[in-house]
């Protein structure tokens, strides 16, 4: 019996196992891409010019689909013309993991083009701030008003149906109302990643809420605690791993906000980055910055996880 | 158990026994209930769970509650402990009628419900500090009951470390911390195995006599509540009403081997009389409402288990 | 929410007073890159301008403008009448340069003239200036809008969608109008911006209130702009123009060198010529008429815009003094 059954439903994985694992999901991604780019014969739709003969239409690097250009070289053959000449490429929109590995180095240690742009590093500390402090005040309303909607029935009443209704619409519609308000800089992004996270934040923790057991309640009570007791020293602590779990999840959506909140008022931050790169057509750094805020986004994660296991020791559903 | 042998009647009590029950009585009355009625209102109608029910209890008495699944007992003790309002009647406890939860009376639920946030020695607390006690007291008050029920070696340890049996015994002391005027107790160790139980049960026995305290036990197992109990209610089910409040005939100090005693087989004979022969007319009667389908047998078998 | 909206206000600046610098939003346009020359030079400061320009998306910039946060914005002069159709009245001061095809309808490989896409799907972002250059050519080639089957799209999404092969021809300037025909070996322009140069302008735009307020630092601005345009002509200091002005878009100075030649950068002396009045594509006056019929008629705005109240030549008259 010293063999593990991996397919048995909801067994506990050793750590060796489970790291291992971990590791594959990242590896098996990168293969596929890799395959994807380094095997001429497995998709490569397009061929990359590399003399044009005597086509005039065609330049060196030029990109164009195969038939077309296996015309072009017959055509030019049949009239007795230097024929183009290339090989199998794939759309610029998929770089090859090597050319977005140099990217993500270069990004980083090429200095901005002028003294007053940023370094990327400086691009992506800006968005890591306005990622903060829209999550930190919807955090800062949300929590609270979700915990107390949880635990008083006439205050979920009271909030939660509109909430509903307002978290179906789209933040960043809201973005040229935001800007007249708030200005060009920070303000509306802020406001659009505030509008993103703060209606499911009450939603969530809400139900989080009162998913805490009512025995643990019904206990206090018969301890002598009164309503207020109740609340900060049962629904509270009682809740707040699950609480920080939750937080943890939205902290992830905070970031999808972050594109179309950058783009609101001033371009900034990694998002001036990407859509600049992406206008003209230089994907390599656009997956670069992808990836740059994927490591962010589960490093931030990773490091939260952690601390969890410092904050709350009794929590056996925490990793 | 010897079939030949004609046991003696329930009602027989030998001197001392009868003695320590009229010195039990002359005690004040911890807790009356006076013709409590409980109705459920639900989507399909009304359920009747308690009716008309009359007790009393007093000082240092041990109670327990027996009766068949479904007959009211978590709803009268949830009555008892402020956590449901009746529909009718009243609970005094010493004169005053209760209303609502307090920490007068403390209760043990069959489930576990340390609060797994907090550390051993801060669950027992609890009770303390919300009632206003500074920590530092609170915290010695906690260590002496953890001695008591000992566990002390475990007063920094969370809840999810200890097995069953060793968190109902904090769950009791975390009860008692507050000094209530009665323990209630709703088959708190119905989930436990039954060495662990039986260890339970004389732990338990072994605190009531250490301390001032009354205790009202919820039980559908009929040893157990004759073995603890001085008396015992017995309800009968739909509508749940008092049976009858049999005074165990069984002397104390109580210990395991009296299990095979002449009274605690008569009390317990009287027992099964009252709550299985309700049970056996319930299931006659539900019998005729759905008919057992033919139970087809999915897997050949060549042979009978009978 | 109101109080998270609050808070974040009082983290952020106050709007422009008066003695704040001039605040200018600007997009990725070659003749607005064209200042960064000016801002990256310091020569705002040595001219005595106190203004702070600001990167946009260009329809964010719009908003922005809109919503009452800038002094002053770089648009179309189209644009400029389609902010005031909806109530943000705005007076162009300058023309930085007309459109010498960068503006461009390009069509997939063998179509080789507007009158070949009779039936067709060409992918436009209607309303904007290049959905006007098409209206304008569809007219030359004897059709209307309703000969074509016109397509939405962003313009930032042009080259992606002409490649698809789902349309036969977009309407984009540059960057775009360039990645497409990067992208789409074989596509070429078959009407641009070149074939009728005055129908798109490019303008410093800038609030009324701004205007009466600042009028001074206006005109120090355009005498600026003055010295901007004449650097990046110059064959001697070009290289450096474009090594600034590719920089602000991410780009070498070698690829952003062809976006130049599709932009006819105006001198003081060459921008005031189109601010005289007059009919017709050669003066703003006649484009703007032409923009605002169009406007009208295709339903981006209701009520015609008076035209001249959009154009104030005296700035540039007071800075060529
Ligand atoms: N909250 C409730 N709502 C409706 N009916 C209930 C509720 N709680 C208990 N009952 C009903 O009251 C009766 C007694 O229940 P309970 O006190 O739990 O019985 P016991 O603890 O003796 O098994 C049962 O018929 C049960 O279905
Ligand atoms: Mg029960």
């Amino acid at each position: 019996m010293s063999r593990t059954n991996w397919f048995s439903v909801q067994t506990e994985l050793s750590s060796q196992a489970k790291t291992v694992l971990g590791v594959f999901s990242f590896i098996l991604p990168i293969l596929v891409w890799s395959i994807v780019s380094y095997v001429p014969v497995v998709w490569h739709p397009l061929v990359q010019i590399t003399d044009p003969g005597s086509v005039s239409y065609l330049q060196v690097d030029m990109r164009m689909p195969r038939g077309p250009f296996e015309d072009a070289v017959a055509e030019a053959q049949a009239e007795g013309q230097a024929p183009p000449e290339g090989f199998p490429a794939n759309p610029v929109y998929l770089p090859a993991p090597h050319e977005v590995a140099e990217a993500l180095y270069t990004a980083f240690v090429t200095p901005p083009p002028s003294k007053d742009m940023p370094w990327l590093h400086q691009s992506l500390w800006h968005s890591i701030q306005v990622i903060f402090w829209g999550f930190f005040l919807s955090s800062a309303i949300g929590v609270p008003l979700g915990v107390l909607c949880g635990a008083y029935a006439p205050i979920s009443r009271l909030t939660e149906p509109f909430v509903e209704f307002f978290r179906y619409l789209p933040a960043p519609a809201f973005g040229a109302l935001a800007v007249a308000i708030l200005g060009i800089y920070d303000g509306p992004k802020i406001a659009i990643i505030f509008i993103g996270t703060f209606f499911q934040q009450v939603l969530i923790i809400a139900n989080t809420t009162r998913k805490l057991d009512g025995a643990l309640a019904e206990a206090a009570l018969t301890l002598g605690a009164g309503n207020l007791q109740l609340l900060t020293r049962v629904v509270v602590p009682g809740v707040l791993p699950d609480l920080y779990r939750d937080l943890r999840i939205l902290l992830g959506w905070a970031w999808t906000y972050l594109i179309v909140a950058e783009l609101i008022g001033t371009t900034s931050g990694i998002t001036w980055f990407i859509t600049q790169q992406a206008r003209y057509q230089h994907f390599e750094n656009v997956y670069a910055a992808i990836i740059i805020i994927g490591i962010i986004g589960l490093g931030t994660d990773l490091v939260l996880g952690m601390l969890a296991r410092r904050f709350f020791p009794w929590d056996r559903n925490g990793k | 158990m010897n079939p030949e042998k004609a046991l003696p009647s329930y009602l027989d009590q030998s001197d001392a026994v009868r003695e320590r029950f009229e010195r039990l009585k002359e005690r004040p009355k911890i807790l009356e209930v006076k013709g409590l009625d409980k109705v459920f209102e639900t989507p399909k109608g009304e359920t009747v769970a308690l009716k008309d029910i009359h007790f009393d209890t007093h000082r240092r008495e041990f109670l327990c509650v027996v009766g068949p699944s479904g007959c009211g007992k978590s709803t009268l003790i949830r009555i008892l402990a402020g956590l449901d309002a009746q529909t009718g009647g009243e609970v005094l406890l010493e004169g005053k009628p209760v209303r609502g939860p307090g920490k007068d009376r403390g209760m043990v639920f069959q489930g576990y419900t340390l609060f797994p946030w907090l550390s051993v020695k801060r669950n027992v607390m609890f009770g303390l500090t919300v009632n206003g006690m500074g920590f530092q007291e609170a915290e010695r008050q906690a260590l002496q009951w953890l001695a008591l029920i000992g566990l002390e070696k475990f007063a920094d340890a969370y809840p999810h470390q200890l097995s069953g049996g060793m968190k109902q015994r904090v769950a009791i002391a975390r009860a008692l911390a507050n000094q209530p005027r009665i323990l209630l107790m709703d088959e708190p160790f119905g989930a436990l195995d039954a060495q662990t139980r039986a260890r339970m049960q004389a732990h338990l026995l072994e605190i009531w006599r250490k301390i001032d305290i009354t205790i009202v036990f919820i039980t559908h197992d009929l040893d157990e509540a004759i073995y603890l109990a001085d008396r015992v209610l017995v309800l009968k089910a739909h509508p749940g009403e008092v049976q009858e409040l049999i005074e165990v005939p069984v002397p104390h100090p109580r210990k395991m081997e009296q299990f095979i005693s002449d009274e605690f087989l008569a009390t317990k004979a009287r027992l099964e009389e009252l709550i299985y022969a309700h049970e056996e007319k319930e299931e006659g009667e539900s019998e005729e409402e759905y008919d057992y389908p033919d139970m087809p047998r999915l897997v050949e078998v060549d042979d009978s288990v009978d | 929410m109101a109080l998270g909206l609050a808070m974040s206000a009082i983290m952020l600046a106050a709007p422009a007073r008066a003695e704040a610098p001039l605040k200018i939003g600007y997009s990725d346009w070659p003749g607005w890159v064209a200042w960064q020359v000016a801002i990256d030079k310091g020569w705002l400061k040595e001219a005595g301008v106190a203004a702070d320009f600001q990167w946009f998306d260009y329809v964010a910039s719009m908003d922005a403008f809109a919503a009452g946060k800038l002094d002053a914005v770089s648009v179309t002069n189209g644009d400029a009448l389609v902010m005031g159709g909806s109530g943000t009245k705005s007076i162009m001061i300058l023309v930085n340069d007309y459109s010498n095809g960068n503006d461009m309808i390009i069509a997939k490989p063998g179509i080789k003239s507007l009158a070949e896409l009779k039936g067709k799907k060409i992918g436009v972002e209607m309303g904007f200036v290049d959905h006007l250059l098409l209206l304008n050519g569809l007219e030359k080639a004897d059709m209307t809008e309703s000969d074509v089957e016109l397509v939405n799209v962003a313009t930032n999404n042009t080259p992606q969608v002409l490649a698809s092969g789902d349309v036969d021809a977009v309407g984009a300037w540059q960057p775009s109008s360039g990645q497409a025909m990067k992208l789409v070996p074989g596509a070429r322009p078959i009407y641009t911006s070149a074939d009728e140069p005055g129908l798109i302008y490019d303008t410093l735009t800038v609030t009324p209130t701004s205007l009466a307020n600042r009028r001074d630092e206006y005109v120090k601005l355009i005498k600026v702009w003055d010295k901007v345009v004449k650097y990046i002509n110059d064959p001697e200091t070009q290289p450096d123009a474009l090594k600034i002005m590719s920089a602000r878009v991410g780009l070498t100075p070698a690829q952003y060198k062809p976006l130049l030649n599709g932009t006819k950068l105006l001198t003081l002396e060459e921008s005031s010529k189109f601010l005289e009045k007059g009919d017709g594509f050669s003066s703003l006056y006649g484009s703007s008429q032409i923009s605002d019929d169009f406007n009208v008629k295709y339903k981006v705005y209701a009520d015609p815009q008076d035209v001249d109240s959009y154009i104030d030549p005296s700035l540039e008259a007071d800075a060529l003094k």
